[in-house]
């Protein structure tokens, strides 16, 4: 069972992260504050029993299921489709070689290239905005894989779908990610 | 061949996609720290609000139960057992079969009130019919003196 201590830590050190993944889902930061406060305490009144290590994943789970009543509850439909399709099937890559790109961005860890005329916090502005652009699913793959560090496994168990999918989903995400970056000139 | 030079290509794009993510995902967690002050403090309220329902949940967890115990004694209990909800239903139950036995008792006393009537008139030497005589029936409602 997690004592006061252990949920007020982990509690802590997940709100803002989460409340930035509710942002980038639901474009509204009044409501994503209320959808991370549910969370919170529904956490805390239901499962107050679990050890603390179960935590992160119960809390990335309600997160996830909160978001999702939010958007049955706006019912904006064009919204919802956008944010929640299973797969950006526009698939428009033609010659863009990703393999190229990813190694051109690898290599290019700690230059700051395009940050030469543009701003650090301009660059991260630009991120955010690039993040906010991918399809739902990728994006909530990307950011508990990758951002919540979650492996395959649990992010596949939050997101309730199969661990293939997580990884096409990921894979997707950053490679939409990589080619909207490089375009802009800019290294992650 | 083939299949081993497709397999390292997939294990080294893998590896870089994983590089590319966490690079990212660390962008954004500088971009997280730096959230705007009112945002942090409605999280740091909404923290405390949660925090402050556990509490109440497990100072209600704690809170002790009363119960009723055999010789009408209340009993404090932390958890509400299996024995302290018998022994708050034992003394309903008594109280239902008492309160059964006397109505029981009460109707067996009249039944055989009435038997003793009837057996009394039957083996008496006047008969039945005399009762219903209207001399004695004015006998009974004649005042004496």
């Amino acid at each position: 069972m997690a004592s006061d201590k252990e949920l007020a830590d982990f509690l802590k050190s997940a709100e803002k992260r989460a409340f930035k993944r509710v942002v980038y889902a639901v474009r509204d930061e009044d409501a994503a504050l209320d959808i991370v406060q549910d969370s919170m305490i529904r956490l805390a009144e239901k499962y107050l029993d679990r050890p603390p290590a179960e935590l992160p994943l119960l809390f990335q789970r309600i997160l996830s299921n909160a978001t999702m009543d939010w958007f049955r509850r706006q019912k904006v439909r064009n919204a919802h489709v956008r944010n929640f399709s299973e797969f950006d099937t526009t698939d428009d890559d033609g010659d863009f070689n990703i393999l190229e790109a990813l190694e051109a961005l690898d290599g290019a860890a700690g230059t700051e290239s395009a940050a030469d005329s543009v701003s650090r916090a301009q660059i991260l502005l630009v991120i955010e905005e690039e993040i906010q652009q991918l399809p739902g699913r990728q994006r909530e793959a990307f950011l508990l894989r990758y951002w919540e560090e979650l492996d395959v496994a649990e992010t596949a168990q939050v997101m309730g779908c199969s661990e293939g999918s997580v990884k096409t989903h990921c894979s997707r995400a950053v490679h939409a990610l990589a080619k909207a970056l490089q375009a802009k000139g800019i290294a992650p | 061949m083939k299949n081993s030079n497709t397999s390292v290509r997939s294990g080294a794009r893998e590896a870089l996609e994983s590089r590319i993510g966490l690079r990212v995902a660390a962008r954004l967690s500088q971009q997280a720290e730096g959230l705007d002050r009112d945002f942090a403090e409605r999280l740091r309220f909404a923290r405390e609000k949660a925090l402050q329902r556990a509490a109440e949940l497990r100072s209600a967890e704690r809170r002790p139960v009363v119960g009723v115990g055999r010789e009408g004694a209340a009993l404090l209990g932390a958890g509400g057992g299996w024995w302290v909800g018998l022994g708050s239903v034992l003394p309903l139950v008594a109280l239902a079969a008492g309160l059964f036995l006397i109505q029981h008792l009460h109707t067996q006393a009249q039944i055989e009130t009435a038997a003793q009537i009837d057996a009394e008139l039957l083996a008496d030497d006047l008969p039945p019919e005399a009762y219903k005589d209207p001399g004695f029936v004015e006998f009974l409602q004649t005042p004496n003196d």
